[in-house]
């Protein structure tokens, strides 16, 4: 039963680490940002205590949002060059291949959030051992929620290259509404019932409340740093967060399997090769 | 005791509207080569997919060793071996890598896997681009390597979806010799879609589709025997004598100056022609019938390539 799965998760490795290239262009984004924004964060937010924690922290969980997503959607390529029949016909079950595809995503993108990590312990991130294991158990949560939210996007799809561009499209705002890079209290009252309904919001705050060593600070300092949210009175701290992103991941892993093992990917366009 | 490796009845496909498999019923007994003959549009992938388990049926029973497809497809895709129309190899992996995967799912035991590897490279000869990634090699041998991959797992029934199409006639005159070896050496039994005259010709029975329905179905001798005629072009000193006979027992010609063109009925009517006028024929061609005529003779039209 595990060697399938085992099997679909070293090929998937396997083939990133033929093409680094791929994982470099993910890294070069997240560095960009930390760069980019190490400046602008300094002049924008002057309340910060650390400012480059704050950032880097939000900059870590983001990484392993988008590697997740961007990991998951690994998937199309299989369609498209044919390979997914190979899988297909073989005597393995859906779920099998599903939560083999799942799993690379999200072990490729804590991977990613780790070098983050390591880039940021030279810029002045600070943690201890127990706050370190804390941070990369949420990096496996979020890596496994946005992957399986990936996959199941991915298996919705007919076209791959539009869609791909289609998330990265709707993606892109999603992070900058969710505190990672621009602290949510900079934003504009207009913007802050995206924020909220943003899923990203959450996962950035428990990430941030972990990496900050947060646990000890008042509600209201905790509202005020950006990590807990005060909606109309009801206050959603950071344990509850991660008791929203249990909720997403758990839903999104149902679903995406669930959905992988109804789809018809022999009606799937398949670009033909010549042979 | 013969036994049926595939037995279809009455299998239907919609596709919407459309019907891609109108009601065909056939089986291939174990150990023989089959061959799916038609146009493109016939019906020929549809009946593949639906047999290796990735489509489902409209209607109808197809079986595979004694399980059903539609309810016991573990059973059926442990006992098949596909190698499909277009490349379905990890062009990013190496040869080697992929047959590992490929015995990964269907659990070859871990201390067979490499020797399992060496014997169907063996086979098909690509021993020495094992450690090649498969976008690096050339169309024939990519085609090599995919059914080496298909048979690693030792299946007992191989399909072969154009297992040549697209390939130079060298390397599809390989193909086959590795084709015939594999059902030597392992007497499995192999069903393949063709719109190659010559290939269909080399196997034990053909089965010519047209519009999602069987037209015509036997080996292919009876085929030709049935469907064609063989003709005979003579030319002789002695049109008269060879007219006269001709029409004494009533045999379809035609004349053109002193050549004829003489429709036997088989090979009985050729010899006997032969040796009667055999000291005044000057020229004799004789033409066999083809699957190809058997094709226009049935459906009406050429088959495209």
């Amino acid at each position: 039963m595990i060697r399938p799965i085992a099997a679909i998760l070293s090929r998937n490795l396997m083939k990133l680490r033929r093409d680094r290239m791929k994982l470099f262009l993910n890294l070069f984004m997240s560095g960009l940002f930390l760069f980019i924004f190490s400046f602008v964060i300094k002049s924008t937010v002057p309340g910060l205590d650390h400012p480059m924690n704050y950032l880097i922290s939000g900059i870590i969980i983001m990484t392993v949002f988008q590697s997740a997503l961007s990991n998951s959607m690994n998937i199309l390529e299989d369609i498209s060059s044919g390979f997914m029949k190979e899988i297909l016909v073989a005597p393995i079950n859906r779920w099998q291949i599903a939560i083999g595809h799942v799993l690379s995503a999200m072990v490729v993108s804590v991977i990613q959030g780790l070098i983050i990590v390591v880039i940021g312990l030279f810029m002045g991130l600070n943690i201890d051992f127990l706050h370190g294991l804390a941070m990369v158990g949420l990096m496996f949560l979020v890596g496994l929620t946005f992957s399986a939210l990936g996959l199941y996007l991915a298996t919705l799809t007919k076209e791959s290259s539009n869609f791909q561009l289609l998330i990265t499209i709707v993606s892109f705002p999603l992070t900058f509404l969710s505190g990672a890079y621009i602290p949510t209290m900079a934003l504009p009252g207009i913007l802050q019932p995206f924020v909220y309904l943003n899923p990203l919001t959450y996962t950035t705050a428990a990430f941030r409340f972990v990496a900050l060593h947060m646990e000890n600070m008042p509600v209201s300092d905790l509202v005020k740093a950006g990590v807990a949210f005060n909606v109309h009175g009801f206050i959603i701290t950071p344990p509850l967060s991660l008791l929203l992103i249990m909720i997403m991941c758990i839903l999104f892993f149902v679903l995406c399997v669930n959905r992988f093992n109804k789809a018809d990917f022999s009606r799937v366009k398949i670009f033909k090769h010549s042979h | 005791m013969k036994t049926n490796s595939i037995e279809v009845k009455n299998f239907t496909k919609n596709f919407g509207d459309f019907t891609a498999v109108n009601n065909i019923s056939f089986n291939v007994e174990q150990g023989t080569i089959f061959a799916f003959l038609g146009p493109n549009g016939a019906g020929k992938s549809t009946t593949i997919n639906t047999l290796c388990t990735i489509q489902e049926k409209t209607d109808g029973e197809l079986w595979i060793n004694g399980h059903d497809v539609s309810l016991q497809k573990d059973k059926v895709r442990r006992d098949i071996g596909i190698v499909f129309q277009e490349s379905t190899l990890d062009g990013k992996l190496t040869v080697e890598e992929n047959l590992k995967l490929h015995c990964a799912f269907y659990k070859v035991p871990k201390s067979e896997v490499m020797e399992r590897i060496d014997f169907v490279l063996d086979l098909v000869d690509i021993k020495n681009r094992r450690r090649s990634t498969v976008d690096s090699l050339s169309g024939g041998m990519k085609r090599r390597a995919e059914i080496a991959r298909g048979l690693v797992h030792f299946p007992k029934v191989l399909f072969l979806d154009e297992p040549t199409t697209g390939l130079d006639p060298q390397t599809r005159a390989n193909v086959w010799d590795y084709i015939h070896k594999l059902q030597k050496q392992k007497n499995i039994t192999i069903f393949l879609t063709t719109h190659y005259m010559d290939e269909a010709e080399i196997c034990d029975q053909v089965a010519i589709i047209d519009g999602g329905k069987i037209v015509a179905h036997d080996t292919p001798a009876n085929l030709k025997k049935r469907y064609t005629v063989t003709t005979m072009k003579i030319k002789t000193s002695d049109p008269d004598r060879l007219e006269v006979y001709l029409q004494e027992r009533s045999i379809k010609y035609s004349v053109d100056r002193q050549q004829f063109l003489i429709y036997a009925t088989g090979t009985r009517d050729v010899v006997a022609i032969a040796s009667t006028f055999k000291e005044t024929i000057e020229d004799i061609e004789i033409n066999k019938g083809t699957l190809n005529d058997v094709f226009i003779a049935i459906t009406g039209k050429e088959i495209r390539e």
